[in-house]
């Protein structure tokens, strides 16, 4: 019994747990559909929407995630021509652009506060641009743990099988977050 | 043999695997063994069962006796029940945690978390889990939600009690009422973790079914226990997270002061600065995860009768694809009728309209599984074990429950059922009732998978009787409380004229539900004992065809030595014509059955075609041999 224990040791196979990240991009897409679609409705039924000039600051903060983006698939190109030392230094890059990116949505909702339009009022509208952002900065959060998790593997040369799959689930996750991002920004801008 | 030689390639930086070195914690406290961790979700959903089961019972109390004094309730409850009476909030903050902990911690985790842990590898042949890490944190996390929940009855403000729907203004305003205050927040505490913990169970369930099967299990094999698992974890990761959504905002509205779901509120003499926000936008967002989480507690259920029903009147399931079809129609449906739990809300008729249709649709699949059921059960060589009792009882229920859906989904006559008793009987019946019989009936039929015993029939025979005809003599009374237009929720019929007529009914529901709950200490007592006590199991308890029966009756981390099997035909091949005996498990090959196979088993085949041809030219049927 205690030799064929050992039979269940299959080869490494990162599918199934590939596929657990995606089912996980699927609900969150869905949670960001509840709170999009509430305020869909909520403008609908009050014939208005949160009626501001977004600060420029979402602006910036979109060209830097997108910036990230691409560090993030140069960085996968890296670790496919097996240049780990290439692949980390892109992968700090593409932290540092996060952690930019954090600061620019604190920077924005600062203004937005300079404005008055504070999270606090009675236009839930203007309530919801914080809430769902501040949702947004939770996933970025999450996957900058998935990039710093990558960066370990590759440090720590771990089977090149794994260091790929660290690599692309913090892909996976990381291209949703941005293309997520921008479809917030311009569900914003559209529906003032 | 080749199997020694993998041993001292033992892969020890693959952590998911661990079985290093089993000591009790890894074992039996953070297991990661799926197997350890059914019978985690089994457990915990069974004692949050008997919890929400006495918070009924003293509910039901108040109800058949609202004028007398029970000196022993004071001793239990203390200032929540003074004099030995239930106050009025305590008895709103019992019926909101009886149904939330129904509705998610026994029917959702403690029904899906059991059985499609412990089925799911085991039924589509796969070593464990996609992510038994995961896996193991969904529990954890389940386990805090009920310890938080369970925390709120220790407050002196009482637990949440503006009903599990938790709808806001009650649930947002903390000084609404003593329940909105710590209470509501840590329900909402709760349901987080509870949601992560689904999410996370859900999405498991899901990568497991797509990408772990065995060889030969293609998807038209599986068991049906197996598709009602894979589409209540699809329902759950598209539903749950706009709970999620509505939630926060909720957390929002509670804590921040923001104005979501609130506006114009007037509280004695104050009014409230919020503005602008909906009370009606929660209800939208609660109920898109509401109506499909009811067929997330049902789901798993059916596919445990099926798999029941099937094995034990030896025969195949009628309808296989019908079933698997009307299960993603439920699946489908789902998402688009939750309106019909607003019809009163001021909804535009047209909509309504359009919610009550595509209510009265979900009739459908629901007939043909219903029907499906039946016909198995016809002429069959039924086997009528507690198991199978459970599952025919989980019909019975169905179809009663299922009748008055289709009065109350029909939008006019909500007008007058809405908020009625006539819906504590209906959901009663078709989700509470019938859930909880799936869930025994699989209790029953895979307690010797689970625990390597038997339970004692006898006792399972008395707890079904009893448990059957109670379950009836409380609900079925309800209905007519509800045409009559008693209101659910209400504290006292002394004090509405027209509700006292029905103070003597409520007395007679009320024994019948303690007759119930007295019933479950059958049960109850034959499941502990029966883990230590139990007659030790053989290996195929049912003869039952499923890839579970073919594991090693002793668990082990990776459930079968050696090779996982390979699966060549489907799991319903029960009395097959021409076979000696009345069932062949899913790994057995046709080339061993030949006097039982049948053209269609070749799926086009010719070669297997031909071969089978050439052997029954060579082996005529002898006929009328006796």
């Amino acid at each position: 019994m205690v030799l064929t224990m050992e039979k269940m040791q299959d080869t490494f196979d990162p599918k199934p747990r590939k596929f657990i990240v995606w089912l996980f991009v699927v609900s969150s897409t869905i949670m960001f559909g509840g709170f999009t679609s509430y305020y869909l409705v909520f403008a609908a039924s009050k014939g208005k929407g949160h009626g501001l000039v977004l600060p420029d600051a979402f602006i910036y903060s979109s060209l830097v995630i997108i910036a990230s983006s691409i560090t993030l698939v140069l960085a996968s190109r890296a670790l496919k021509k097996l240049n780990f030392s290439l692949q980390r230094n892109l992968l700090w890059v593409t932290v540092i652009l996060a952690v930019i990116f954090g600061v620019m949505q604190f920077n924005a909702w600062g203004s937005m506060v300079r404005t008055g339009a504070t999270l606090v009022g009675n236009n839930a509208a203007i309530s919801f641009i914080y809430v769902v952002s501040g949702m947004h900065l939770l996933h970025i959060l999450g996957g900058v743990g998935l990039i710093i998790n990558a960066l370990a593997g590759s440090y720590k040369s771990l089977p090149v099988a794994k260091v790929q799959y660290r690599m692309e689930i913090a892909s996976i996750f990381w291209h949703f977050i941005d293309i997520l991002w921008i479809y917030l920004y311009v569900f914003l801008l559209l529906n003032r | 043999m080749s199997t020694i030689a993998l041993h001292d390639e033992h892969n020890h930086d693959h952590a998911d695997h661990g079985h290093h070195k089993e000591t009790l914690i890894s074992k039996y406290i953070f297991s990661m063994d799926h197997k350890m961790i059914a019978k985690q979700f089994l457990i915990t959903g069974i004692i949050m069962a008997v919890i929400a089961m006495g918070l009924s019972i003293l509910f039901r109390i108040q109800l058949a006796w609202p004028d007398k004094n029970f000196p022993f309730l004071e001793t239990f409850l203390g200032k929540w029940a003074e004099g030995g009476r239930i106050k009025p909030d305590f008895y709103l903050a019992l019926v909101t945690i009886h149904g939330t902990i129904m509705v998610f911690f026994v029917l959702t985790a403690g029904l899906s978390g059991t059985f499609s842990n412990l089925l799911i590898p085991l039924q589509i042949g796969a070593r464990d889990m996609a992510s038994p890490f995961l896996n193991m944190l969904s529990y954890w996390f389940f386990f805090m939600a009920c310890v938080i929940m369970m925390s709120s009855f220790f407050i002196q403000t009482g637990p949440a009690s503006g009903g599990w729907t938790v709808y806001p203004p009650l649930s947002v305003v903390a000084k609404a009422m003593p329940g909105s205050g710590m209470g509501m927040t840590l329900w909402l505490v709760s349901m987080v973790l509870f949601v992560a913990s689904s999410l996370m169970g859900g999405i498991n369930y899901v990568s497991t079914i797509l990408n772990m099967r065995t060889k030969g299990m293609d998807l038209w094999k599986m068991p049906l226990t197996i598709w009602a698992f894979f589409l209540t974890a699809i329902l759950g990761i598209l539903s749950f997270p706009v709970l999620v959504a509505g939630v926060v905002l909720m957390v929002f509205d509670r804590s921040f002061g923001t104005s979501f779901y609130l506006s114009d509120i007037v509280m004695g003499t104050d009014i409230l600065p919020n503005e602008g926000g909906s009370p009606i936008l929660w209800q939208h967002l609660f109920w898109f995860l509401g109506h499909p989480e009811v067929y997330i507690v049902i789901m798993p259920a059916l596919g445990i009768s099926s798999e029941v029903i099937s094995v034990n009147s030896r025969k195949p399931i009628f309808g296989y694809h019908a079933m698997v079809y009307s299960l993603i129609g439920i699946t489908v449906l789902s998402f688009i009728v939750w309106g019909h739990h607003m019809f009163v809300t001021g909804m535009n008729p047209l909509l309504g309209g359009v919610f009550m249709i595509t209510t009265l649709i979900i009739a459908v699949p629901s007939a043909v599984k219903t029907f499906n059921y039946l016909a198995t059960l016809w002429r069959g060589n039924i086997r009528f074990t507690p198991a199978m009792l459970f599952a025919i009882g989980l019909v019975s229920f169905f179809i009663s429950g299922g009748l008055t859906g289709i009065f109350l989904g029909n939008a006019s006559l909500d007008i007058n059922l809405h908020d009625t008793y006539f819906v504590v009987a209906h959901f009663h019946l078709v989700m509470g009732s019938a859930a909880i019989f799936g869930m025994l009936a699989g209790v029953y039929h895979w307690f010797p998978k689970m625990f390597g015993r038997m339970m004692n029939a006898k006792l399972g025979y008395l707890h079904f009787w009893l448990t059957f005809i109670a379950a009836y003599l409380v609900f079925f009374p309800l209905h007519f409380l509800g045409l009559d237009g008693v209101p659910r929720r209400y504290y006292a019929f002394t004090e509405f004229e027209f509700m006292k007529k029905w103070l003597t009914v409520n007395v007679f529901v009320t024994w019948a539900a303690i007759m119930a709950a007295l019933a479950q200490v059958a049960f109850l007592f034959n499941f502990f004992y029966s883990i230590f006590k139990g007659k030790v199991a053989p290996q195929n308890p049912w003869e039952s065809n499923t890839l579970e029966w073919t594991a090693p009756v002793e668990h082990l981390h990776g459930n079968w030595p050696g090779e996982i099997p390979t699966v060549y035909r489907w799991p319903y091949d029960y009395s097959k014509p021409g076979h000696d005996a009345d069932f062949i498990p899913q790994t057995v090959p046709f080339s061993q059955t030949m006097s039982s196979n049948l053209p269609h088993d070749f799926e086009g085949n010719a070669e297997a075609e031909k071969i089978q041809q050439d052997w029954e030219l060579a082996n005529p049927v002898e006929e009328n041999k006796g």
